[in-house]
């Protein structure tokens, strides 16, 4: 019987016959111990899109589905650390890269993409293939490929060559295989040991150059951030500071902040957002799209282009809006182009991402509004308070059954229940204040044609409607805490744990008095040790 | 210079140019005396699925239960929301009385309950299971042979689609929620038809298991150094690998002829809403195709959720979701139980009666697919007002090919729902002999429903 | 002489309402989500039953077999032609050689009085739909609400035909041209605005009638979506306005107007002479009523016979040839005044509209006052849909079949077996 670890029955039962195939290899040599590795974070799907864009040229179509990611601690930058890649989305990417090598080699572009020519195009050419993989695999793994990585794509492309009888098709295979390896897929975080400090570590210039440009630009290391590296000139103060400038001046800058902030508001699932369409007719895909947009439109033109105190996002009454969010918000769209600024009216309740359509809508009930749902997201996106779940004691059988006919009735109902008021007394405040707007973020004052009230008290402090709230939150020290927090977690792909603490207030101090400046919060993050500090896993001995 | 017989070599050989074809043994595990078989003597492949909805069905602590039938054994009576399975009901075994128990753990709302049952320990964290899922079990005993290890389905038109199938507990399975979506998957690029009397093998197939091999040659140095928690990762990352590996050489044998498999058309997309009407008909329609795909066995293995723990489905035209009306709801006095939530639960197993029904249109052998299939069919709590994890429904459908004595109800008194999941991964045939951890481990299957 | 004193009177009235209405004091704007000719329906359920308006229901479908046979065909050839495993001249665009049925053959569609009236049964009810044209009570139905003197003669002629009977919204031509409509065929918008402080009584109001090129939007339910934004693209053509008042919600034209606007039918041209509106503004932010006038009848005639003569008649049940001679017949207006030949008939088109805001052509602003924007339109020609077949004559000639419909066809093919 043929039993070992890891071998395959190649056999199809049932509906046919029995199959069974032989053949042998010899073992692998054993290789030098490599870099410690510190980290292992899968790469996104903007990132994935924008780094075959850089590499290989932004005309490459990419059409595939990208294995979803998760939320971790509020963010996917952390769920990304935590995350590998099931079989459905290995197939995905595995067909995504034999496309993507496709259209990178296709007779209109192999010479613009390959930097040499080999000697007959019909037959295998090592040295052409080798300075593609060598030049190609560094874009692609975000470092220089080892003798061994590059020998192996070198085979591939001999031997696909071998049988196509086409140099550029065994190109291809090789391109393929740089593209589903684990070290283009991942970003794997390496550290070295430290020459200032013996006996230490700190992460190699290779991956400072990565976490800098998925930061900043959400995407691969271009040429410039690759030499840094080389040189060790990021590993000075004076090289990090030129590259910190150079990427928050480029206009590149407004991809990363997208990226980010798409991530730290936590805007997924427009795709997927469900609403019934008997209750809410003006719901659809191309309003839920354009929702997502006018959120990371105004967000990005405040704190990035205007460079505007970060807690304006919750007061200014400016945003850009569509011709289909314009007849969701009821005001008139008097442009003739696509997207158009448009600034609220103080009698339309609107100012500031709370009152989005985008926020109110991701954060509610396919029918109805959930004050509870929205209160629960305003404290962990915006104070990083995440609500813990409900206790399995609560004895539901003793919740005194509400007979309050509005939403805030059964609410404020609920929260005299014990079981229930330690939370529900936090959380639902903020959302009880938004009540004005409807589970699509549609504005309606009276329910049952009595005014709803949108006053509440939050632990004592108390406010009314959107505008009280986004005073609220503007004016509390937790929410740019937070921010700071994220950005940080979010740039270094983990959980902020108490050791870090007395950083981070730290970098909030400086923050507030610098105006709350998002772009100069970056960059100063950015430029402290604690950004590039390497945690060496438990376990792993050099 | 060892010789390693390892799945790589078996591919490496490929490469070389000869494929050798050797008849094996049939292993024991995959015959059974009961098993029915072909004209021509193959046995016929059995298929485990799991099937998952949200909320539970209607029962009260103070006895008023909508669905736990009064009679134990075989011939049970039919209530209100199985009525759906009315029809099946002699290829349904009923479980009641089955619970969670968390050894101190905390009840996570709408997760402990099914990351139990299908990991055998009760999760410390939401978002997470605490082991793979036993379904992974399954297809490793039984599914490396066909295209797709697994197949899984997401129904519930939700903006987050869930699959609880893991292997580390971190990373659930990318579910297929749409019927074209599905359709594609299985149907689309990459698909042989078993019955096709003129298939070639596809040379390219060679080419693309050749870009495989450079990416796991490099497995050892990569894993060089690697903390703990990152092996698990990359771990993952390479069985997926050897999981396209395992595509591919499948794809480059002839495939055997499938009587029951008629290669369905591509089907529409419905609209996009989560009431359960339109789920319900989702949920039919990838169904069908899935049913498909094990007659023309494209995989062994499937995992469907119709709605998610605290689902969000609810009835068109109405603003509360059934999460909310299931914690709304007073008990009606007189009823001794809540009357829209048993609404809801009734219409939810319309759907899983549908499924099951769709298994058993495909007519297989002398019997129907259904009849040669363990479908697993269990919920997140039990009596979802108070999140209870006791009781917590639990159905096993299909015959197994004759290895189930189905249409059986029976209780649990209190016992560990891992019981009813070692039960279905021994008739699925997983070399499995005991399951769960603390005091959910057993080595006791329900040996009342196995033959 | 009447009409040139009318049209001056009317020339003065625009000149009121043209720019130097400076802004107004309140305006309410409008997307058209429905439009209609206003064919009152007599019966009590479905969409064909006999009723008050049409005591037979609506006209029966046409024994052809006998209007071939006496248009001189033989008995033989009718049922040839009218057997639909024959589709000789064509499956798509009916059997051309219907139009051969006038004397010697003649082309019926454009020749219709070269064949005799058949006699197409209208409208006997005294209840109509519509818009008092003529300001005298004593000629017209009566409407539904008991208003007297309704002008329709459109309607009392061809109220029993087909296409066009049915309750709102249901009648197979409002469903066919409305569908297109709104999926984004073309696009009308209201404008009203008014001089006072209480739009729902204002002496001096302003309507006018515009095209957009924003298509409409559905919503999740199907229906038009309300609050959508649309830009008034100016035409040459299709425009009108009216000087009116509102009482109680109900706008109504306080002078006629002679104004064209687009039609939902083969017949893209509405042209209105001495036309008026009623209109009544919702509770719910809607408006319903009436836009009426006299419009001529002969393009309504070939409107239908351009959408292919053998088609209409054999699905919509009619006899071409008898709508012209019975719309000649009931004409009730001559715009030269008595003597003149009656080109024109009363008509009156129900028209619904949801609130939209109406943005000015340049997009700077909302619109705040009613004018005409015809100078500002380009010179455009007609531009047919993509696709659109060429009919001429009534028929489609397919150059490719092997008999061609005519005068002097064979109709029975040499093999032909019974």
């Amino acid at each position: 019987m043929l039993r070992n670890r890891g071998l395959a029955y190649a056999a199809a039962f049932g509906c046919g016959m029995v199959t069974f195939l032989v053949g042998a290899t010899p073992a692998p040599v054993a290789t030098d111990p490599g870099p410690i590795k510190v980290a292992v974070r899968r790469l996104t799907e903007t990132q994935y899109r924008h780094t075959v864009a850089d590499v290989l040229g932004p005309q490459i179509k990419i059409e595939a589905r990208f294995e979803p990611e998760k939320r971790e601690e509020g963010l996917l930058a952390i769920g990304s650390s935590q995350l590998s890649l099931t079989s459905a989305g290995f197939e995905q990417y595995f067909a995504l890269a034999g496309s993507i090598a496709e259209q990178a080699l296709a007779e209109g572009q192999r010479d613009r993409v390959v930097p040499c020519k080999p000697a007959d195009a019909t037959r295998a050419d090592d040295g052409c293939a080798r300075q593609f993989v060598a030049a190609y695999g560094e874009r692609l793994f975000r470092r220089p490929l080892t003798e061994s990585e590059i020998a192996a794509r070198v085979r591939t492309a001999a031997a696909g060559t071998a049988r196509l009888h086409d140099f550029y098709g065994g190109l291809q295979l090789a391109l393929t295989s740089l593209l589903v390896a684990p070290e283009f897929l991942f970003r794997i975080e390496t550290a070295e040991p430290d020459p200032a400090q013996p006996g230490a570590f700190r992460l190699d210039g290779y991956t400072m150059a990565s976490r800098l440009s998925f930061l900043f630009w959400d995407t691969t290391p271009d040429a410039a951030l690759l030499q840094a590296a080389r040189s060790g000139a990021l590993h000075t103060a004076a090289g990090l500071q030129e590259q910190l400038e150079r990427l928050t001046s480029s206009p590149r800058y407004e991809q990363g902040a997208r990226a980010f902030l798409a991530d730290v508001l936590q805007l997924d699932g427009f795709a997927n957002l469900v609403k019934d369409p008997a209750i809410y007719p003006k719901f659809n895909q191309s309003v839920a799209d354009s929702a997502r947009e006018q959120t990371l439109k105004t967000s990005l033109d405040l704190l990035v282009r205007q460079q505007r105190d970060y807690r304006d996002l919750f007061t200014s009454n400016e945003t850009y809006i569509n011709r289909s969010l314009a007849a969701v918000y009821q005001v008139p769209f008097v442009s003739d182009k696509e997207w158009a600024p448009y600034t609220f009216s103080d009698a339309s309740e609107r100012a500031g991402i709370l009152t989005q359509v985008s926020f109110l809508s991701l954060f509610a009930h396919p029918g109805t509004s959930s004050p509870t749902r929205r209160g629960i997201k305003i404290h962990e996106i915006f104070m990083c308070e995440p609500t813990p779940n409900p206790p399995a004691d609560v004895d539901f059988s003793k919740v005194k059954d509400s007979t309050q006919g509005t939403v805030r009735g059964r609410l404020l109902d609920h929260m005299q229940n014990t079981g229930c008021t330690a939370c529900h007394r936090r959380s639902d405040p903020p959302g009880l204040a938004l009540e004005h707007f409807d589970g699509l973020g549609q504005l309606r004052t009276t329910e049952n044609n009595v005014p709803i009230d949108v006053s509440a008290d939050l632990n004592g402090s108390k406010f009314v409607g959107a505008n009280g709230l986004a005073n609220y939150l503007h004016n509390d020290p937790r929410v740019p805490a937070c921010l700071v927090r994220n950005v940080f977690a979010y740039g270094v792909g983990r959980k902020t744990e108490e050791r870090d603490e007395d950083y981070l207030a730290e970098q909030t101090r400086i923050f507030a008095a610098s105006g709350y400046r998002v772009p100069g919060l970056m960059r100063q993050i950015a430029a402290t040790p604690e950004f590039f500090k390497a945690s060496i896993p438990r376990g792993v001995s050099p | 210079m060892s010789l390693r017989f390892d799945r790589r070599s078996l591919l490496k050989g490929m490469l070389g140019g000869s494929a050798v074809y050797l008849g094996l043994p049939a292993l024991d595990v995959f015959l059974d005396g009961n098993g029915t078989a072909f004209a021509d003597g193959a046995p016929l492949p059995l298929r485990f699925g799991t099937y998952f909805w949200g909320l539970g069905l209607t029962d009260t602590p103070t006895g008023g239960t909508r669905w736990v039938p009064t009679t134990t054994g075989p011939g049970y009576e039919v209530t209100p929301e199985l009525a759906s399975l009315a029809a099946l009901k002699d290829k349904v075994s009923v479980f009641s009385g089955f619970r969670a128990i968390g050894d101190g753990k905390a009840n996570l709302v709408h997760w402990s309950g099914h990351a139990s049952i299908l990991s055998g320990i009760a999760p410390a964290s939401p978002n997470r299971f605490d082991g793979a899922s036993f379904d992974t079990r399954i297809a490793d005993a039984i599914g490396t042979a066909t295209r797709f290890k697994a197949i899984d389905v997401d129904a519930s038109i939700s903006r987050l689609p869930v699959s609880y199938s893991t292997r580390t507990g971190n990373t659930f399975a990318t579910p297929e929620t749409t019927p074209l979506a599905l359709y594609t998957r299985l149907f689309g690029p990459g698909f042989q038809d078993p019955n096709s009397p003129d298939w070639k093998p596809d040379p390219s197939i060679m080419l693309r298991q050749s870009v495989l091999s450079a990416v796991t040659d490099e497995r050892q140095s990569l894993m060089r150094n690697v903390g703990k928690a990152d092996q698990v990762k990359l771990d993952q990352y390479f069985t997926s690998v050897r999981e396209m590996e395992t595509q591919l050489a499948v794809q480059l044998q002839r495939p055997g002829k499938c009587e029951a498999c008629v290669v369905p058309g591509a089907p529409k997309d419905a609209p996009r809403a989560s009431s359960v009407d339109v789920v319900n008909a989702n949920t039919r329609t990838m169904a069908k195709l899935l049913a498909m795909a094990l007659a023309c066995n494209q995989t062994r293995v499937f995992n469907v959720v119709h709605t998610a723990g605290a689902s969000e489905t609810y009835l068109a035209g109405q603003s509360k979701i059934y999460h909310q009306i299931t914690h709304d709801e007073p008990t009606d006095a007189r009823l001794g139980y809540q009357p829209e939530t048993s609404k809801l639960a009734a219409l939810v197993m319309q759907a899983l009666g549908d499924f099951l029904t769709e298994l058993d249109a495909v007519k297989e052998g002398d019997g129907t697919l259904l009849d040669h299939s363990l479908v697993m069919a269990f919920s997140d709590t039990g009596y979802a007002k108070i999140h209870s994890i006791e009781n917590i429904p639990m159905f096993l459908a299909g015959r197994a090919g004759g290895r189930h004595k189905a249409g059986q109800h029976i209780v649990g008194k209190g016992e560990s729902v891992t019981r009813v999941s070692l039960t279905a991964m021994q008739l699925a045939g997983a070399p499995v002999g005991e399951f769960g951890t603390g005091t959910m481990k057993t080595a006791r299957p329900i040996s009342e429903v196995m033959t | 002489m009447k009409h040139a004193i009318a049209s001056s009177l009317v020339a003065a009235s625009i000149a009121l309402v043209v720019p130097g209405m400076a802004a107004a004091g309140w305006t309410r704007t409008y997307v058209v989500e429905w439009n209609e000719p206003a064919m009152y329906y007599g019966a009590k359920s479905g969409v064909i039953d006999p009723g008050t308006d049409c005591p037979a229901g609506t006209n029966p479908e046409v024994d052809w077999v006998k209007v071939l046979v006496a248009a001189g065909y033989t008995e033989e050839e009718a049922k040839w032609l009218r057997n639909p495993a024959n589709p000789t001249r064509s499956p798509v665009h009916g059997q051309n050689q219907m139009a051969f049925r006038g004397k010697d053959r003649a082309n019926v569609y454009v020749n219709p009085t070269s064949t005799p009236d058949a006699g197409l049964v209208g409208v006997s009810g005294t209840i109509a739909e519509g818009i008092d044209l003529d300001g005298n009570a004593h000629t017209g139905l009566t409407s539904p609400t008991g208003e007297q003197g309704i002008d329709n003669k459109f309607y009392e002629t061809l109220g029993c035909w087909k296409t066009y009977r049915g309750p709102p919204r249901l009648s197979s031509g409002a469903l066919q041209f409305n569908d297109s409509m709104r999926n984004g065929a073309w696009t009308t918008l209201i404008v009203v605005t008014g001089k006072g402080s209480d739009p729902l009584n204002d002496k001096h109001v302003a309507v006018g009638f515009y095209l957009s090129n924003d298509k409409m939007v559905k919503d999740g339910n199907g229906a038009i979506a309300r609050d959508y934004t649309f830009r008034i693209k100016p035409h040459a053509k299709y425009e009108a306005v009216f000087a009116a008042r509102t009482v109680n919600g109900a706008i109504v034209s306080t002078k006629p107007a002679d104004v064209m606007l687009r039609d939902p039918s083969y017949t893209q041209d509405l042209e209105l002479l001495r036309a008026r509106v009623n209109l009544q503004m919702q509770p719910d932010g809607s408006l319903k009523g009436y836009v009426g006038g006299y419009r001529p009848w002969e393009p309504v005639y070939r409107g239908w016979v351009n959408a292919r003569g053998p088609v209409i008649e054999v699905l919509t049940w009619v006899q071409l040839p008898a709508v012209y001679y019975a719309l000649r017949r009931n004409a009730d207006f001559s715009p030269g005044g008595r003597k003149g030949e009656k080109t024109h008939i009363s008509y009156a088109m129900r028209v619904e509209a949801l609130p939209a805001f109406v943005i000015t052509p340049d997009a700077t602003a909302q619109v705040a006052a009613v004018m005409s924007y015809k100078v500002q339109a380009p010179q455009e020609e007609e531009r047919r849909g993509a696709g659109t077949f060429r009919v001429v004559d009534g028929i489609v000639i397919d150059p490719k079949m092997t008999v061609q419909a005519g005068p002097n066809a064979v109709i029975l093919p040499s093999t032909y077996q019974k």
